[in-house]
């Protein structure tokens, strides 16, 4: 862990998501961040190293396999696969959490369409995984629970748990919202692979529990 | 005011009477409705759980029965409880879906016949609110994050706009299905939770793989289901290798909810975490909540046990805030059950939170 020591200075923690914590650091001089899974305390041991462990490693592949197909995402500059930590780039821009727009929902669908037709399956794509830099482009993060698939169930899944977003956290716009995402994810993929999955998304929401007619909201 | 409340979705058929009285207000001398301005009190709770045959699940037609049987002396032992006769009472509230249409069919005939034959207003009631609604006026919680975990529902709940809105759900099966089922693979009988999570305290602690499936804020349990009876078909009759698979699957599926509710606080910012629905009852599950609570220095509530699974109460509850809120009543000829009926398409006009 040498090189840990000469390249990066003392953490500061920026912020705890649901399983990393974010820590401001600087690496070979650099601004950067590092993404560190602590154990969870409630799970089970071997599991828990595992997850940890896994997502740790396929966050930083990810991350590089997104940004050559054209995806912007902070390059990664150190993985440590038994500490699970990620050291990468820092962005500076404004969480699409803190500050939405049509238009930047609109850029949200191109980049979940540019992923979708190169097989990359993101699995968590809320707001707040989207950031608008200061360079105003659209950064994705947070690869950790991605992975590559051709299926149109699992680019469904992706889709539903951003209409699921929507329509739980962001309800006075969420109609347009989502649609507005649509527009931007059909640019990219055309119109008939989105209605395609559109139709897989009302599929999987009808499999769920208590739907009369199929659909949220 | 007095509201009867009965309940008949599943399992359980049971009858409640609260109390309810709401504060005047001294300027206007209008009575005030907000929910933080009434006062409940719980006069009786009387139920009766139909137990399918070792096994076996809930048979909607052999459940039906069970609640036709039982339904007259629940009513009259609630009443009693309660010390007042059916003409004191002042609404009654019925649970209107979703759950098991014959089972639901028994709660709203007797509810109809009361309404109808001694004219009290009869308001239909949402299951998962009232379990929902029953969480908070218990625990206190002021605006929390809500988890609704029964052999029903799988769900991570946040109030917005005049609804409970869904932030995550099970994509397939539900919790209680999934610990259901599997139980009932090895000759339990439905519900299973309590007895593998008995099983599960006798294991040694050597986990078995099981897939863990989180897709960004929903679950899917039905992989796991699988895998879980596949293992179990490797070596049955073992009682070690059950109690190992039994404490697995817990592990295993809890975690998947923990780290989900883990992402909903993250994504919300909420300091309160309510936990409500029958499996709210399985102690491993609070324990491993606690914790993740714990790491957002968010509060946990949690329902006495007696409450976390299905009874009059939350139905009784909910029927007050509802009608007092001017909103909910129903003609007996237009009282119908819904089978499949989302909390999120029920408009919640009493609660002002954000």
């Amino acid at each position: 862990m040498n090189i840990m020591i000469l390249a990066s200075s003392p953490h500061v923690l920026l912020s705890k998501g649901a399983e990393a914590d974010i820590y401001r650091t600087r690496w070979y001089g650099n601004k950067a961040v590092s993404k560190v899974r602590p154990e969870k305390s409630y799970r089970q041991k071997t599991l828990d190293f595992e997850i940890r462990r896994h997502r740790t490693i396929h966050e930083a592949t990810m991350l590089s396999s997104a940004k050559d197909i054209g995806i912007r995402t902070p390059f990664v500059y150190f993985v440590d696969p038994v500490a699970t930590e990620i050291v990468m780039e820092y962005i500076e821009g404004v969480s699409l959490k803190e500050k939405i727009t049509l238009d930047l929902v609109l850029k949200m669908g191109k980049c979940t369409g540019l992923l979708h037709i190169n097989n990359i399956i993101h699995n968590d794509l809320t707001t707040s995984n989207f950031i608008n830099s200061k360079y105003d482009e659209i950064v994705m993060l947070d690869f950790g629970l991605a992975f590559f698939s051709e299926r149109l169930e699992d680019k469904a899944v992706d889709i539903r748990l951003v209409k699921g977003v929507f329509y739980s956290s962001y309800v006075s716009i969420c109609v347009d919202a989502f649609s507005e995402f649509i527009a931007g994810y059909m640019s990219i993929t055309g119109e008939e692979k989105t209605q395609a999955t559109l139709r897989k998304v009302l599929e999987i929401e009808r499999r769920g529990r208590y739907t009369r007619t199929g659909g949220v909201g | 005011m007095l509201c009867l409340g009965i309940e008949s979705t599943a399992h359980t058929f049971a009858s409640s009477v609260i109390e309810c009285s709401s504060i005047v207000n001294p300027v206007d001398g209008n009575r005030l409705t907000n929910q933080e301005n009434l006062h409940a009190r719980i006069l009786s709770d009387s139920r009766s759980v139909f137990l399918p045959s070792e096994g076996s699940g809930i048979h909607p037609r052999l459940a039906s029965r069970h609640h036709a049987e039982v339904s007259a002396d629940i009513l009259r032992e609630s009443l009693n409880d309660a010390g007042h006769c059916i003409r004191d009472i002042d609404i009654i509230a019925y649970s209107a879906g979703p759950g098991l249409g014959p089972c639901l069919r028994v709660g709203a005939v007797v509810s109809r016949t009361l309404a109808s034959f001694y004219n009290k207003p009869l308001v239909p009631v949402n299951h998962a609110l009232g379990h929902v609604e029953l969480g908070i006026m218990l625990t206190h919680a002021s605006n929390p994050l809500v988890l609704l975990l029964s052999g029903g529902h799988t769900m991570i709940l946040a109030f917005s706009e005049n609804r409970w809105r869904v932030f995550g759900e099970t994509l397939d099966l539900t919790i209680g299905q999934l610990l259901d089922q599997f139980g009932r693979a090895n000759g339990l009988s439905s519900p299973c939770g309590d007895r593998i999570e008995q099983f599960a305290r006798k294991s040694t602690g050597s986990y078995i793989r099981l897939p863990y499936v989180v897709k960004g804020n929903d679950v899917s349990y039905s992989g796991v289901l699988s895998a879980a009876k596949r293992l179990l078909d490797t070596r049955r009759g073992n009682s070690e290798f059950f109690a190992d698979l039994c404490y697995s699957l817990q592990e295993t599926a809890f975690a998947m909810i923990s780290e989900t509710i883990e992402r909903a606080i993250s994504f919300f910012g909420k300091k309160e975490v309510l936990v409500v629905g029958g499996v709210a009852a399985n102690n491993r599950l609070k324990d491993m909540l606690h914790q993740a609570c714990l790491r957002h220095s968010s509060e946990l509530f949690v329902l006495p046990c007696k409450f976390a699974g299905d009874n009059g109460c939350q139905i009784a509850w909910t029927g007050i805030v509802d009608y007092l809120s001017g909103h909910n009543k129903v003609d007996v000829e237009k009282s119908f059950v819904h089978q499949s009926w989302r909390i999120d398409t029920v408009d919640v006009r009493w609660r002002r939170l954000t």
